[in-house]
Parts: structure tokens; C-alpha cells; sequence
């Protein structure tokens, strides 16, 4: 109920970690909106001032340009005056009446007159009508004009009536001037006209100190004349916008003439300009709002193709609408959220069916495991299941209680080993430890009952699980006596294949040794029949008796070998195991098989190799035989490698040669009896084909495995086996014996058992060092042939490295002379007995009192 | 493969010793050793087939269990050559089974020795086989 309560309000009230999607794009517009308005107002700013610094440079221009205009014009009228003064004809004009004329130009000057004048102020030629009487009697120029240079203005014309500026030059010494005189107003208008443009500048020239106007382009008329100061040009204030003579607004810049020193003004129009800019402004405007426009158009597109159509399928998810997530949010939404309903509803579907079949198997497991329990429990016959580990009863049938004669209960209690006479319990371990078939059907059993008696069954068992138990059911069915008849029919007729089998086996065997032994004896035969019937020269009698006495030795070493072969198979070869110092060994075997004339052959054996746990004998002929294989297939002479090497828990011993190498398909035959490698390449070498299935027998015979690799023929090979490592014993025991003869070692270790004396066996000298380092032995048997180390080297060093205390008995079957017996007896040896019938039990007794003298002593 | 040729200009038969065992290709050239035929060995069936189509022999002495070629694949292989119809063969063996005598002999060859033989035996069913 609390569950479906939580469920409501979690579909009522879903939890909100945030905005809405809605929420987000409303903000999103506000914000958008804000943006587009501070740019408009930031572009409308930048506009007019952009606009007004415009057009303050335009007017700035315009005045500069106007002032050079003017310096041009002036010097133009100083050129021309002063060329003309120079000519004589002037001069000559001056002094007698003559006619003359005259030409004006004055560029900007557009308006203006060119006279010739005497010093009284009367104009003798003229670019104009002659004016009557000294008109010039007055002006203040002319006095300083007919002496020097003169430029002047501004000054009322008499001629034109105009206010006009003149350029004057001096004819002669006094003799007059020539004069350029020029009316200045229409000065204004022209520089308007030429350097107005668009702006509609308009143009003002004053008088150095800027306060009488000379000229201007807007209404000449007015104020030209005036003082500036009076205007509303000066009363409109300082700096660049001033009100012009009709009270506009405009933008001023001004800048000085060169030559008169007149300052020309050039005005903008301040409306015109700011009329530009807010066009200019108007459309980023326009741009502004039509950029937002369709940007809030498409978000809100998008917030309908997204966010709606989530909305939806949010609410088909809470189960608030219905179940169909891609109708609901229909043909609007984006191809995501399309897709994300397809993958909603295919999920949903899933789901569903997922449920819906897990309901159903649920049901049907119901069904068939009330079957199995039923089947289990009501079966005639006993049947139980059992843990594999720890064998316990798991679980047992009525027919089970009912047969066996326990209780439920007492079952639940016991282990399957309890309903099995004691003596069939070993059998039965062995069999359960190792791995079971899946399915397994055995018998006949003999279980043992509650009341003590026993019946004979058949299991029927297979693996399964039960309770997370690896278990095993099983039924057991009492044998009838048919089936008993049939078993054991059964077993006979088993007996009888096996029996086949071995038979077939031998008769194989036997016909290929039959085989192996017909050559050489028809060697042998052939051989010794020719020297008895023919006769032969010396040489080939020498020959014929090299091959029979090659065939001989041959015949008995397959001979041997096979005898050997069929002990060890039978188990008839008594391996006698003890610590054995493997690189000792393998210095024996290369000892024994080395060509002096050939490469040595390499040992490899770690310095701090542990002791192995073999039969010295039989591992000795095996690393012999390997190491004479390899000689014998490296007729090249390559190099051959010896070595041991701990591996996992075994030691691995290997000879690596580089000879004649094995084929790939050969390699895992060649430790079959009789099998040889057959490739011209060894056709001449020997064997019986026998070594190595010996080999492989005394390895496994160890617990060890035998194997070969080879890459291929010429490649050389590489043969290896293991053998178990020697348990580290606790101590060596009282006594250490070291002894070659296996038999007499054994036999020596039996006499001091019986005098209560521990001991352990060292089948060499290398062997028995190892094991007094580790572990002092209170006594030592010492034997003086040896294999490797000799017993005398081995005496000596035991005193060096371990004093004179340790008493040693020495049993040899060497023939000691004096000299030799007194070094032994110098070395402080007990005593020295002569192998033979009770000596082992001499020996024997004479470590034991040797031993018990020295407990006394101390 | 060793080939003794006596001197003289005579046109020799030529007898093929195939074993594998050197010490019997030396018992079997020893016993037959003679004047009127030259000798040739061959140390494996392969070789022996060689020396066989190389030689045209008069008589080849196979022993039957070889490497490479048995001695009865080149029994085979002799009896299927119509260029070999007059080349007598006989075979040595050290398998003395009932059937593989008959296998042998129906193969085509003309005798048939079991190892150990007396090389007497041998000395005169090789003189028998090239009357033959």
C-alpha cells in the first residue's frame, strides 16, 4: 500500500531539479530581447558622434582647402601686377597719354578690375571703362603702392562702390602703381560652389582678427561688413557648433589665409548630418529586430518540436496519458524525439513480453518442480541426493527410509560412506575423488543397512544442483538375481575383451621382437655358416666375425632392453627412491657418453639446485640413454646441452641437441616400443628402438612426465622429464649411508632399524655433502667405490668441514692395501669391513655402539 | 650403393641387393659373390627402385621390410613394368607369418627366404632364379 501511495504522488508531483524547458526559452527571449535593444541604442550613439566627427573633418577640409585657394589666388595677382609694372609700355602710359587695354583675371576673385594708376590717383588704363577723376586721390594704399609691393583690404571701392581688397606693384621710382582690384563678396558663393558638396558647407571669410566679415555664401548680404561679434554666431557660443545667419545649426572649422591673414570658417549643416546617421542607425535597426524576429521564430518551432512533444512522452512515461509513446507525441516532434518514443514503445514492448515470460516459466518451474518432488518422493525405489564435497545426505525418499531402516532425520545426519561396509570405504573414496561422468551407472554395490545387514545395489546417479549444493541423485536399485546373472555375464564377457586385448597385445609384441631378433641372428647365423663352409681370406674372415660379434652384442642389448621394458611395464623393477643430487647424476652421464674428440658437452644445472627424490639407477639410464640418443643423432657433431631446472614442483631435466632433429608427425611416437625415425638420414645408425620406451616407463614410474620437441628434421631436438623433488625431512636421522648398491644400502638400513636407528640413504658421495650440510647425520656407512666423488674424498672433506667426532664405518668391496687402510685409519675411521654375507648387520652394530660410546663419553 | 665391376669387357648381369641392415647386404653380397654377375646394393626401397630401372638386373634381392619403399611396393612395382618381364626376384624377410609368405608370392616373386636363412639356401635359389 505505501508503495502504491509513493507511486501516486511520484506520478502527481514529479520531482523538479530545475526549470522546464518552457521556463528556459522564455529567459532565453527576455534575454535575446534585452541584447537587441542595447545594441540599437549602443549603434544609434556610435552613429551620431561617428556622424558628427564626420562631418567637423569634412567642414576642417573644406575651410583648408579654401584658405590655399585663396594664398593661390593672391599670388597669382602679385605675379601678374608685378610683370605688368615692369613693362615699359606701362611706364610709358604713365608719362604720355596713350591708348591702352587691359585684361582681369582673378580666379576665386570671380569679380574684380586690373588699373593702371597714376601717383594723384587718376586711372590711365583700365580692364573697365575709364573712370573720370582721381578716384584712387584718397585711398591710403596708394602713396605706399607707388614706392612698394602693396596688398591691402579691405577697402571701399571707388569704382565698383564694392568692399573689395587690392593687390598693387609700383611702376618706376613714383611713377604710379599697376593695381589689381577685387570685389569681394561673390568670394562666398564660389567657395560654396566649388567646395560645398554635399555637405552644404557654408563658407564665411573675416578680417585677421576675425571681426568684421568680409564675405560668406548664405545670405552675402547680411552681416558682410558687420562685426562678428554682434552676431548670433559669436552669441551662439564657443566651440564647433555655432547658429549661422539663419539661426541653423551648424559645424565649424576654421583656418588662417597665408598671405593676408584672413580666417576662412566652413560650417556643416548638423541636421543634414545627424539625418545621415540616423538612416544609417535606422537599418542596423531594421537588421536588429528582423535577426531577433526570426530567431524567436525558430525557438519557438523548435521548443514546440522538442519540448512539447517531450512533455508528452514524459507523461505516457509516467503512465498519466497512454501507453503509446510515438502516438502521443505525434508527426511534430523533432527525428530524436521521434526515434526516442520508437526505442520508448519497442522498450515497453520488451518489457511487457519479458514479464509476461518470466510469469509464465515461473509458473511452469512451479509446475515441474512439484512434479520432480513428487516423482522424488513417491518413487518405489530409495533415492537421495548427497553434496560431491562433503558427501552428506541432502535429502532422501520415503522408499530410501523405508529400505535402509533410518529415519529422514538420521539420514540428514550421515554421510553416504556410512551406508557402506567398512571395507568397500577405500574402493568408494577412490572412485568418488576423481571426476564423475555427468551420467553414471555403477554396480553392484553392498550398502549397509541400519540393522546391520547388507544388500547388493545398482546406482543410478547424475549431477545436479540443489539448494546451491553441487549434488548428486541418486537411485539405488536392489539387484535381482537376473540382473545379477546378466552383471555378471556382463563382466566375464568384459573380462574375456580384456583378456583379448592383452593377448593381442603380447602376440603383437611378440611378433615384433621375433621380428627385431631375426636380423641380427641371421647376421650371425649367415656369417658363421660361410666360415664354416667356405673358405675365406683373412680379411674377410676378420670382417665376417667384426659383424657377428656386432650383431651378438646387439641381439643381447635388445634383449636386455626388452627384459628391462617388460620389469618396469610389470611393475617388477623395485624402484628404491632417495635424495639424489641431480647435477652429480647428470656429471656422471656426460662422464659416461663423452667423445673426447667431439665438442663437450654443456651442463647447465643452477648452483642451489634442491635434491631430487629418485631411484638413482633407473633416472642415471635415463639421462644415458638421452644424452647417447643425442650423440648418436648428431652425427655432424653439433653441440648437445645437459641441464635442470625447477619447474612448478618437479624438477625438469632436458638434453637439447642440434642433430638430425625429429619430424612433426613423428614426435609423438618415438617413445613407442620398437619405433624409429625412419629418413635416409640415420639409416646407418643402431638401436633398438627400445630406450626410450624404458625411458618413459622409469619417468612415469616417478610421477614424472617424458616429452620431446623438435622443429622439424636437421633441427635438432629437445627431450625432457621431470621428477618429483626430495621432501625436505625434518633431520637425516642418526645415520647416513652412503652406498651405490641400492640392495646392500637397503639392507644396511633394515639392520640399524632394528637397533632403533633412523637413517636415510645416499646412493653417492655429491648426494650425501648436500645432505650433511643441511642436516648433520650423527654416524656415517661409508662405501669407497663410488660413482662420482670417491668415499676417501668424500671422508676427507666430512673432517675438514665437520671434524673428527662424526664416527665412520667404512664396508667396501675394494681390495685396500696397507698404505690405503692406514690413511682411512689416520682419517679416524671406526672401522673397515670387507663387503660380504653379514656384514650389513656388522656395520650395523658397530655404528650403534660406536654411537652409544659417545652418548657415555659426553 | 657399391658396385664391384671384375675386369674384362664381358656383359655382366647385374644382381640388386635391397636391405637396410648393412650387415646383411654384406652376408648376402658375400654369399653370392661370383665372376658372372655384378653386384649392386641400395639401402632402402626407394633407392632399390632406382637402381632397379637403372640396371634392368637379371635378379633383385628385397628384403621386405624397408624404409621409404617396402619390399613388396617394389615387387609391385617390377611385376607392373612389361621392361622388367625377365628380372627375377626374391624376397628376404624376418616376418615368418603364413599370409605374408602368400602375400609375396602373389605379388609374383619367384622365391622366398625367411631371416635367419642358410646363405647356402640362398647361394642356390639365386643360381635357380637366373637358369630360371
Amino acid at each position: 500500500m505505501a508503495l502504491q501511495r509513493q507511486e501516486r504522488e511520484r506520478r502527481a508531483k514529479p520531482t523538479r531539479r530545475g526549470w522546464s524547458l518552457r521556463n528556459y526559452m522564455a529567459l532565453f527571449m527576455v534575454v535575446l530581447l534585452g541584447v537587441a535593444g542595447i545594441a540599437a541604442f549602443a549603434v544609434r550613439n556610435m552613429a551620431e558622434m561617428d556622424a558628427e566627427q564626420t562631418a567637423v573633418a569634412d567642414a576642417n577640409f573644406a575651410a583648408q582647402t579654401a584658405a590655399v585657394e585663396i594664398t593661390k589666388d593672391f599670388v597669382l595677382l602679385e605675379q601678374t601686377t608685378a610683370e605688368l609694372a615692369a613693362n615699359p609700355q606701362v611706364a610709358a602710359i604713365l608719362s604720355a597719354a596713350g591708348s591702352c587695354g587691359l585684361t582681369f583675371s582673378g580666379g576665386t576673385f570671380s569679380q574684380g578690375h586690373l588699373d593702371i594708376i597714376s601717383p594723384d590717383g587718376y586711372v590711365r588704363c583700365s580692364s573697365q571703362p575709364l573712370p573720370k577723376g582721381p578716384v584712387y586721390g584718397l585711398s591710403d594704399w596708394l602713396p605706399v603702392a607707388i614706392h612698394t609691393q602693396t596688398t591691402a583690404a579691405p577697402f571701399l571701392d571707388p569704382v565698383t562702390g564694392q568692399i573689395s581688397a587690392v593687390v598693387a606693384s609700383p611702376v618706376g621710382a613714383g611713377l604710379g602703381a599697376v593695381a589689381a582690384i577685387v570685389t569681394l563678396a561673390p568670394l562666398g558663393p564660389s567657395l560654396a560652389a566649388s567646395l560645398g558638396g554635399a555637405r552644404h558647407l557654408e563658407f564665411m571669410v573675416t578680417t585677421k582678427d576675425s571681426k568684421t566679415v568680409l564675405t560668406r555664401s548664405l545670405a552675402s548680404a547680411r552681416w558682410v561688413g558687420a562685426d562678428l561679434e554682434e552676431t548670433s554666431f559669436a552669441r551662439s557660443g564657443g566651440g564647433v557648433e555655432r547658429q549661422d545667419v539663419d539661426g541653423t545649426a551648424r559645424l565649424y572649422a576654421h583656418f588662417a589665409v597665408a598671405s593676408t591673414g584672413w580666417i576662412v570658417f566652413a560650417g556643416a549643416d548638423k541636421a543634414a548630418a545627424l539625418t545621415a546617421a540616423d538612416q544609417l542607425s535606422n537599418r542596423s535597426l531594421a537588421i536588429i529586430v528582423g535577426g531577433v524576429g526570426v530567431m524567436l521564430l525558430i525557438t519557438s518551432v523548435v521548443f514546440r518540436r522538442i519540448a512539447e512533444p517531450v512533455r508528452r512522452l514524459s507523461l505516457v512515461m509516467r503512465g498519466s496519458t497512454s501507453g503509446d509513446a510515438v502516438k502521443a507525441v505525434g508527426s511534430t516532434g523533432a527525428t530524436e524525439v521521434t526515434n526516442l518514443a520508437w526505442d520508448f514503445d519497442r522498450l515497453m514492448a520488451t518489457v511487457k513480453h519479458e514479464l509476461a515470460d518470466r510469469l509464465i516459466k515461473e509458473q511452469n518451474a512451479l509446475v515441474s518442480e512439484r512434479n520432480y518432488r513428487q516423482l522424488f518422493e513417491s518413487h518405489p525405489q530409495p533415492m537421495w541426493l548427497y553434496d560431491v564435497h562433503t558427501l552428506c545426505f541432502l535429502k532422501v525418499n520415503d522408499a530410501a527410509v523405508e529400505r535402509y531402516g533410518y529415519s529422514s532425520e538420521e539420514f540428514l545426519a550421515m554421510t553416504i560412506k556410512d551406508i557402506r561396509p567398512p571395507q568397500d570405504v577405500p574402493k568408494f573414496l577412490e572412485l568418488t575423488a576423481a571426476p564423475q561422468p555427468h551420467y553414471d551407472k555403477t554396480g553392484p554395490w553392498r550398502h549397509l543397512l541400519k540393522d546391520g545387514s547388507t544388500v547388493e545395489v545398482l546406482i543410478t546417479s547424475h549431477t545436479t544442483t540443489f539448494d546451491d549444493h553441487e549434488a548428486r541423485l541418486v537411485l539405488a536399485e536392489d539387484l535381482s538375481e537376473s540382473q545379477r546373472l546378466e552383471l555378471e555375464l556382463h563382466q566375464s564377457q568384459a573380462r574375456a575383451e580384456a583378456n583379448a586385448e592383452l593377448s593381442k597385445a603380447k602376440d603383437e609384441m611378440v611378433s615384433m621382437v621375433s621380428h627385431e631378433m631375426r636380423t641380427p641372428l641371421a647376421s650371425i647365423v649367415g656369417f658363421a655358416e660361410l666360415l664354416f663352409t667356405r673358405k675365406v681370406t683373412p680379411e674377410q674372415r676378420g670382417e665376417y666375425l667384426g659383424v657377428m660379434l656386432q650383431e651378438g652384442r646387439r641381439l643381447t642389448a635388445l634383449i636386455n632392453d626388452f627384459l628391462d621394458l617388460r620389469r618396469i611395464e610389470g611393475g617388477h623393477l623395485k624402484m628404491r627412491y632417495a635424495p639424489a643430487d641431480i647435477k652429480a647424476l647428470i656429471k656422471r652421464g656426460v662422464a659416461l657418453i663423452a667423445d673426447p674428440d667431439g665438442i663437450p658437452i654443456q651442463i647447465r644445472v643452477p648452483y642451489n639446485m634442491p635434491l631430487v627424490r629418485i631411484d638413482g639407477d633407473s633416472i642415471f639410464r635415463v639421462v644415458a640413454n638421452l644424452l647417447s640418443n643425442a650423440r648418436k643423432y648428431s652425427p655432424d657433431g653439433g653441440s648437445i646441452v645437459v641441464g635442470a631446472g625447477v619447474v612448478a614442483d618437479m624438477v625438469e631435466v632436458y638434453v637439447q641437441d642440434q642433430g638430425l632433429g625429429i619430424p612433426a608427425d613423428a614426435l609423438s611416437q618415438v617413445f613407442r616400443r620398437f619405433f624409429r625415425v625412419d629418413n635416409p638420414d640415420r639409416h646407418g645408425i643402431k638401436g633398438t628402438g627400445l630406450g626410450l620406451a624404458i625411458c618413459k616407463n622409469i619417468v612415469e614410474a616417478h610421477g614424472g612426465t617424458i616429452g620431446v620437441e623438435s622443429d622439424g628434421l636437421g633441427k635438432g631436438a629437445r627431450f625432457h622429464f621431470t621428477v618429483p623433488l626430495a621432501q625436505e625431512a625434518a633431520q637425516v636421522g642418526d645415520v647416513l649411508v652412503v652406498e651405490d648398491d641400492s640392495g646392500f644400502a637397503h639392507l644396511l638400513q633394515a639392520e640399524l632399524t632394528g637397533l632403533g636407528l633412523s637413517s636415510t640413504w645416499a646412493a653417492d658421495a655429491e648426494t650425501a655433502e648436500r645432505l650433511m650440510i643441511k642436516k648433520r647425520a650423527r654416524a656415517v656407512v661409508l662405501d669407497l667405490l663410488l660413482p662420482g666423488l670417491q668415499g676417501e674424498a668424500f671422508l676427507y672433506r666430512l673432517r675438514t668441514k665437520h671434524g673428527s667426532g662424526i664416527p665412520v664405518v667404512v664396508v667396501t668391496l675394494k681390495d685396500l692395501d696397507p698404505a690405503e687402510s692406514l690413511v682411512l685409519h689416520k682419517a679416524g675411521v671406526t672401522a673397515i669391513l670387507r663387503k660380504g654375507p653379514g656384514m650389513a648387520e656388522t656395520a650395523a652394530r658397530m655404528i650403534a655402539k660406536a654411537l652409544a660410546a659417545e652418548l657415555v663419553a659426553s | 650403393m657399391r658396385t664391384r665391376t671384375p675386369p674384362g669387357l664381358q656383359v655382366l648381369r647385374t644382381v640388386v641387393i635391397a636391405d637396410d641392415e648393412s650387415s646383411m647386404r654384406l652376408l648376402v653380397h658375400a654369399t653370392i659373390e661370383s665372376d658372372d654377375y655384378r653386384v649392386v646394393e641400395a639401402a632402402d626401397g626407394a633407392e632399390a627402385w632406382a637402381m632397379v630401372q637403372q640396371h634392368k638386373p637379371a635378379l633383385v634381392l628385397l628384403d621386405v621390410q624397408m624404409p621409404e619403399r617396402s619390399g613388396l611396393e617394389v615387387l609391385r612395382l617390377i611385376k607392373a613394368d612389361p621392361g622388367l618381364a625377365a628380372t627375377r626376384v626374391i624376397l628376404l624377410t624376418a616376418k615368418a607369418q603364413e599370409t605374408d609368405i602368400e602375400s609375396g608370392l602373389i605379388a609374383g616373386a619367384d622365391f622366398y627366404l625367411t631371416k635367419p636363412f642358410s646363405p647356402l639356401d640362398l647361394l642356390t635359389r639365386v643360381e635357380e632364379a637366373l637358369q630360371l
